[in-house]
């Protein structure tokens, strides 16, 4: 795989721009606190990238709540921090690009029904390695992870924390590679949401039944028998639908392992 | 392995037995349908390492339920103090997120039409 590196490059230097508002209601100063601007990368989570962030707002909040767990939201929408920011955007502002993203920044009224808890990064650091084990067992039957050294982990996850792409692709290549004599993975990790952010999970083969390379569209066929010309965005790209699965899961897959995909 | 046997092939209604638990349980609608026309999903719980049994271990969930719904059925179920803590693996592999729905993984990885999930009061793999 990989004699495409230059696309794994380009996915890996996607950024975005964020301009961050503190929300109205908690605000305690009379001085109305500065938006906080930061290109971010696309591949990461929020909460490896929002430390400065958070010093900027923290002394204009009721000081009773500095130590509560910040959250974010767009247009009113929760943000799951554990969502790669790349696709919460194409997810929301996919259809209606907005740069730079607006998004704002709370304290106060977790939203508990809906997100998650993230104390510290440990926390994502779980969430990511779990997800890249899920996806090793439909690719290889998990058997690349649980070969790896405790090392070679936290090399991936380093990587992927410190925005360093050879540290992270000198492990992950490994994960992408087919085994066996079989060209390709057993299983392609996929995800796909629909426009309200419900995930949906099913079992796609890169192959078809006759033993050739399944397409994307092949697999919205599949998918969505009775839904007339559906699209899949990730990367802020619509990915054309002659695109192998195989090799989109290998190049246009997230640090987890998993392609993320927005379908409309 | 006998007596196993036999609790398991008792099947049960989580969503019933949580309400005699008294976990918030899905909204009763109004009308008489009662969530039958649900899909369900079955569920295989398997205690592993510190973890007590589950007397009853096959449980039929309603597939649009989150992990964690289930893990805190499970934590009331074995009546666990609210700081103590309870993962639940696939696969014997991966901890799923408490997110995700019981119909994607039942898709991607159950098998002999059923989902098993392992629980553990510590991090049993990674």
């Amino acid at each position: 795989m990989a004699n495409d590196r230059e696309v794994l490059r380009e996915i890996w230097d996607g950024k975005l721009p964020i301009c961050f508002q503190l929300a109205q209601e908690e605000i305690m100063e009379i001085q109305q606190p500065d938006a906080f601007y930061v290109m971010v990368p696309r591949l990461s989570y929020f909460p490896l990238v929002t430390d400065k962030m958070k010093r900027h707002f923290l002394r204009y909040i009721s000081q009773e709540n500095s130590d509560s767990e910040m959250w974010l939201d767009y247009n009113g929408q929760p943000l799951k921090w554990h969502y790669p920011i790349g696709f919460l955007y194409d997810l929301y502002c996919g259809n209606d690009p907005q740069l730079p993203w607006h998004l704002t920044v709370h304290f106060t009224k977790f939203p508990e029904d809906v997100l998650l808890h993230c104390t510290n990064k440990d926390v994502v650091e779980a969430h990511f390695m779990s997800t890249v084990k899920e996806a090793d067992v439909l690719k290889h039957r998990g058997q690349v992870m649980s070969t790896m050294q405790k090392k070679d982990h936290n090399q991936l996850w380093l990587g992927l924390q410190n925005d360093k792409f050879d540290q992270f692709w000198a492990i992950n290549r490994r994960l992408m590679e087919s085994h066996g004599d079989s060209e390709g993975f057993k299983h392609i990790p996929i995800k796909l949401y629909s426009d309200d952010g419900t995930c949906s999970q099913r079992l796609v083969s890169p192959k078809n039944n006759d033993g050739s390379r399944k397409t994307l569209q092949q697999m919205i066929a599949e998918l969505y028998p009775d839904k007339l010309d559906v699209q899949l965005r990730t990367h802020g790209i619509v990915i054309p639908t002659d695109t192998p699965l195989q090799w989109l899961s290998e190049h246009l897959s997230y640090p987890d392992n998993f392609l993320h995909m927005c379908v409309f | 392995m006998g007596d196993d046997k036999q609790t398991d092939d008792v099947q049960s209604d989580l969503s019933q037995a949580t309400e005699s638990l008294k976990i918030e349980s899905e909204q009763k609608d109004g009308d008489s349908s009662k969530g039958d026309n649900k899909v369900k999903i079955d569920i295989l719980l398997k205690a592993t390492g510190n973890a007590p049994i589950m007397k009853k271990k096959k449980w039929a969930v309603d597939a649009e339920k989150p992990i964690g719904w289930i893990m805190e059925f499970v934590k009331k179920y074995l009546k666990l103090e609210p700081n103590e803590k309870l993962f639940l693996y696939v696969n014997q592999t991966f901890a799923p997120s408490p997110d995700q729905l019981v119909k994607n993984l039942y898709e991607c990885f159950g098998t002999d039409g059923k989902l098993v999930l392992h629980y553990c009061k510590s991090q049993a793999w990674g």
